[in-house]
């Protein structure tokens, strides 16, 4: 049953980003930037897929610490992962679009540092959890450092409204920039591509769940094993 | 009056300037069509990763369980 639905979202996700893509290909260009500006379309819904992935993380470990019930551990490090991914896909667009608007691939501005920096913390919960044996240390350890690495998060969003930046300002939930209505939409309509991001990234993290839970058991089997 | 403006502002632009913005354009589409292969690389090839971990995690299970098998025998 489970499997029915993951790939009945799947099928969902694929559908809704075709449609996207066909969507995005008929706007016009941007006047100044031209075709390049496209890759804001998949740029952003990849950014903020990467931050709820680490929220739902942010949560998951508060609630271990609280309930030290596996399942939440197993669920902030498939998440971790998953946004993981997002994260880098979302600063290689972004270096993609810096090399053709600013002639660089990359600039030490606040914004891509800080969002480099929450990919190398994220990159670390990763490892930090591969270097402890013990189960229970190494979920409580993971989770004070996932909490730890969120803190991160909120200087990535608010660099660009706080520091002038070489990045872009915002053009989404801001007076400062306007967007388009169908432009937004493409975005952030319930058919948008951050809802198909965001359906990915719920379809691989159950993926992922899953073999947590092969994980444990394969632990127990190799205990058993042991024992005997 | 639109006719003759743009005639005039067409007069102005030489072979070099049309090459160049041609240029310019192809440039911008090879990066576009780059950044989205880049993002559906990485989604992609994360997918994979999980799969040969997925394999390779059931293998290691039966394997685990045939062995335990063995020994009960």
């Amino acid at each position: 049953m489970r499997n029915t639905i993951l790939y009945c979202l799947g099928a969902a996700v694929i559908l809704l980003l075709v449609r996207d893509i066909n969507l995005i290909a008929g706007f016009p260009e941007e006047k100044s930037q031209g075709a390049i500006f496209k890759i804001i379309f998949f740029h952003v819904p990849l950014a903020i897929t990467a931050m709820l992935c680490s929220m739902v993380s942010l949560v998951a470990s508060v609630m271990f610490l609280k309930t030290k019930n596996f399942r939440y551990d197993a669920l902030a490090v498939a998440i971790t992962e998953v946004g993981l991914a997002f994260l880098l896909g979302n600063l290689v667009t972004g270096s993609i679009w810096a090399r053709v608007i600013w002639g660089v691939w990359w600039v030490w501005d606040v914004r891509l540092t800080s969002a480099l920096v929450c990919w190398l913390l994220y990159a670390g919960y990763l490892m930090l959890r591969r270097a402890i044996e013990e189960p229970t240390q190494r979920a409580t350890f993971a989770a004070a450092f996932s909490i730890f690495a969120f803190i991160d998060w909120p200087i990535v969003y608010l660099s660009i409204r706080l520091f002038r930046t070489q990045h872009p300002g915002p053009v989404f939930l801001s007076s400062q920039g306007s967007f388009p209505h169908d432009w937004t939409m493409a975005i952030f309509g319930p058919f948008g591509v951050l809802m198909a991001m965001m359906m990915l990234a719920t379809v691989m993290t159950f993926v992922r769940l899953g073999q947590e839970d092969s994980k444990r058991e394969l632990d127990s089997l190799r205990r058993m094993a042991h024992a005997m | 009056m639109t006719f003759l403006s743009n005639t005039l502002l067409l007069a102005q632009v030489s072979a070099e300037d049309v090459a160049r913005e041609i240029a310019r354009l192809q440039r911008n589409y090879a990066f576009l069509s780059y950044g989205l292969c880049a993002a559906w690389i990485i989604l992609v090839g994360y997918v994979l990763m999980m799969v040969g971990r997925e394999r390779s995690l059931k293998r290691e299970i039966a394997n685990l369980k045939a062995m335990l098998e063995e020994k009960h025998k």
